[in-house]
């Protein structure tokens, strides 16, 4: 019940946050504050649950790339493009294309089912499917 | 059911079994990957791949629903029982070989 409260609570709260950043965001003279730019980055770093919107193409690439590139595996962290392929360009073969294709999941908090895990091959292709899950974050 | 998919299940099972365990989690990782690796090489008309992959699922259906983590906690242990572990009591234990969850039609005792 409190766990609900506080959901509600947090969704009711959330468009008076949003505009508040958005104002912020207005007031600030273009280019006036350049240091203030890496402390926007650290605080999208963190998600809540209640900051709405979609994943962006570049961020889910990223990610992904972040993924891939502490799976000891990969041939070489360089081949690690938005089109590679996990098998021909990465040198991972098809268990460790699983093991990859899990580690995703649990960076997006989702569980993929085997017949969408089957078809993930290759870089662009989990983008894709990540980009077209609403439950990914 | 291929071997990828009994891998898949197997990997996924062990994260479920071994939850906020990393140490055994990992040691689990290393050794389905290495039971898959071992075979890796078999021709594809081998007629061990067949029993190998069945044992996998079901090495992957234990762990789901017969694994049980505990932490001591004082003098008795608190266990986590999840969403997918198996529960029965003295009488579904006359049923046979089904698998119990909660949550399922079939309720025991007075209900």
């Amino acid at each position: 019940m409190f766990r609900t409260a506080a959901l509600t609570a947090a969704r009711v709260a959330r468009p008076a946050v949003a505009s508040a950043v958005r104002v912020a965001g207005v007031a600030r003279p273009a280019g006036a504050f350049v240091a203030a730019v890496p402390k926007v980055a650290a605080f999208q770093a963190v998600r809540f649950y209640s900051a709405g919107g979609h994943l962006k193409k570049e961020e889910v690439f990223s990610r992904i790339a972040q993924v891939l590139s502490g799976f000891d595996k990969v041939n070489d962290p360089k081949n690690i493009t938005e089109t590679a392929h996990f098998a021909n360009d990465l040198g991972l073969d098809s268990l460790d294309t699983v093991e990859v294709v899990m580690a995703i999941e649990e960076e997006f908090s989702i569980e993929i089912p085997d017949k969408d895990a089957d078809q993930i091959h290759s870089v662009d292709k989990a983008v894709e499917y990540i980009l077209s899950q609403p439950d990914a974050n | 059911m291929s071997a990828l998919q009994a891998y898949r299940h197997l990997m996924r099972a062990a994260r479920v079994a071994f939850d906020g365990d990393a140490r055994t989690l990992t040691a689990a990782y290393e050794s389905i990957s290495r039971g898959f690796r071992e075979n890796q090489n078999l021709p594809a008309n081998d007629p061990t791949i067949a029993p190998a992959i069945a044992h996998a699922e079901e090495v992957a259906s234990f762990l789901r629903s017969n694994v049980v983590q505990g932490r001591k906690e004082g003098e008795s242990y608190k266990l986590r029982i999840h969403q997918d572990t198996e529960r029965g009591d003295n009488d579904t234990i006359k049923l046979g070989n089904q698998s119990i969850k909660i949550g399922e039609e079939h309720k025991c005792c007075s209900a």
